[in-house]
């Protein structure tokens, strides 16, 4: 799936990969797709219910190598 | 079944399946209190609060039930002392806060991770259990006697026999300590129901509120193991005791002393003077049961620390842990479900304190 911007959460233990999801998204323009690379596994969770909340879409949820990645689209 | 089998062995198995459930459900239902906090601080969401304050409602309607029919004496338990150590209670809450959120969870869903395969978890669960024997027994516990817990309100000095709100409204008001009892549980509990229900996404949440119910559940029958089951005459001395627990009185759920104590137990394991008990079975019941349920859906995987800034990060939320756990008498589990369950003033105290600290600590990884 293509995407704008990719952030690396790698590493980032919960609560941090929502936190700077949020913040990798408030820089991007409506429509855009923002990529999110995860290990902790509270994120994929906590990412759902992100996109559920925010309106943010959740395009595509996958493991790629051992890691979660996730397709966010900007509302 | 359990005719001829000893009470101390009744508690300690008990303990072990309660805990063992309890590990599983809070597994499958991502309960969390650091996350309930962080979904609300981070993102507005309510679910997991949610279903945390219907445990509590549960916790409190069952506890309090059966103390009202004499099955169990609340007023016997650690939280209902009638001295108010509110410095303790507060800022222990606060550092217990700030560490569950920088080492990714409380002491209860660090034993979840364990379970699920996390050594990093492996790791924070040791410092923590050195940082709370320390604070109950060594030098951090010096400091603790010294200079924090006497800033406390010795609520004897006015009567008060213990520090439940019950007791309280029965003294100011004259009514019964039982009437007092119903008044208090059933205000409480609606408040707390009204808004955990009034929101429809919750309603249709099957796991959150089937989460709720048994966990809260599960402390219930915590107490009724350690305060009814586990309170008798002891053979040997012929004294009527609680056995099997830490404290030596009734006890439910809580994490932080009973690592303190199962490191204990690890290391002093020749000492014919200590026991099995209900606290350190809990530790190794809520690992084993999210273990099982882990392995059960292919969800186990191995987990480390990912960088030098994560260890140093997650350590010193252990020890934050270990520390604020003990000065406030419990944790989000200790304290925040077990302790409130009791309606003790100092419970919520704790909570407030815990809430305080995790909020403005994740405000702060905003900037």
């Amino acid at each position: 799936m293509e995407f704008n911007k990719e952030f690396d959460a790698s590493g980032l233990a919960c609560p941090m990969p929502i936190v700077k999801t949020k913040k990798a998204l408030a820089d991007m323009a409506s429509g855009q797709i923002l990529r999110v690379i995860a290990t902790d596994p509270g994120a994929v969770c906590d990412m759902a219910a992100f996109a559920e909340q925010t309106g943010h879409a959740l395009l595509e949820q996958s493991t790629e190598n051992g890691k979660f990645v996730f397709y966010l689209k900007k509302a | 079944m359990t005719e001829g089998m000893n009470p101390a062995m009744l508690v300690v198995m008990g303990a072990f399946v309660l805990a063992f459930i309890f590990g599983a459900v809070a597994n499958k239902t991502n309960f969390c209190t650091m996350g309930a906090i962080s979904d609300v601080v981070n993102m507005e969401h309510w679910g997991r609060m949610r279903m945390w304050m219907l445990t509590i409602a549960v916790a409190i309607v069952g506890a309090n039930l059966l103390y009202y029919f004499e099955l169990i004496d609340l007023s016997q338990t650690i939280y209902q002392r009638p001295v108010l150590p509110w410095l303790s209670l507060l800022l222990g809450g606060a550092m217990f806060g700030v560490g569950m959120t920088i080492a990714a969870g409380c002491v209860n869903k660090n034993l979840v991770r364990v379970g699920g395969g996390s050594m990093r978890s492996v790791v924070v669960l040791m410092v923590v259990a050195i940082s709370a024997y320390m604070t109950l027994r060594g030098l951090f516990g010096q400091w603790r006697a010294s200079y924090i817990d006497p800033v406390s309100i010795d609520l004897s000095q006015w009567g008060l026999s213990d520090q439940s709100l019950p007791h309280l409204l029965s003294a100011l008001s004259g009514l019964s300590e039982k009437t007092a009892l119903l008044i208090t549980m059933t205000v409480i509990v609606l408040v707390l129901l009204a808004f955990v229900f009034k929101d429809k996404r919750f309603r249709s949440n099957l796991s959150h509120i089937i989460g709720g119910l048994v966990l809260g559940l599960l402390v219930v029958a915590a107490w009724f193991l350690t305060g009814n089951i586990g309170y008798g005459e002891d053979p040997e001395t012929l004294e009527t005791v609680y056995f099997a627990t830490n404290t030596r009185t009734l006890e439910s759920m809580s994490f932080v002393a009973p690592m303190a104590f199962s490191l204990e137990m690890l290391l002093h394991w020749t000492d014919q003077s200590l026991r099995m008990t209900f606290g350190i079975a809990t530790v190794l019941g809520v690992v084993l049961g999210s273990f099982v349920y882990a392995i059960s859906t292919k969800q186990f995987r191995w987990e480390g620390f990912a960088s030098v800034e994560d260890l140093r990060t997650q350590l010193i939320g252990g020890v934050l842990m270990g520390f604020g756990g003990v000065l406030a008498i419990g944790c989000t589990i200790g304290q925040g479900l077990s302790g409130v369950s009791t309606l003790a003033i100092g419970s919520f105290l704790a909570l407030a304190g815990i809430i305080a600290g995790a909020a403005a600590t994740m405000k702060w990884q905003q900037r």
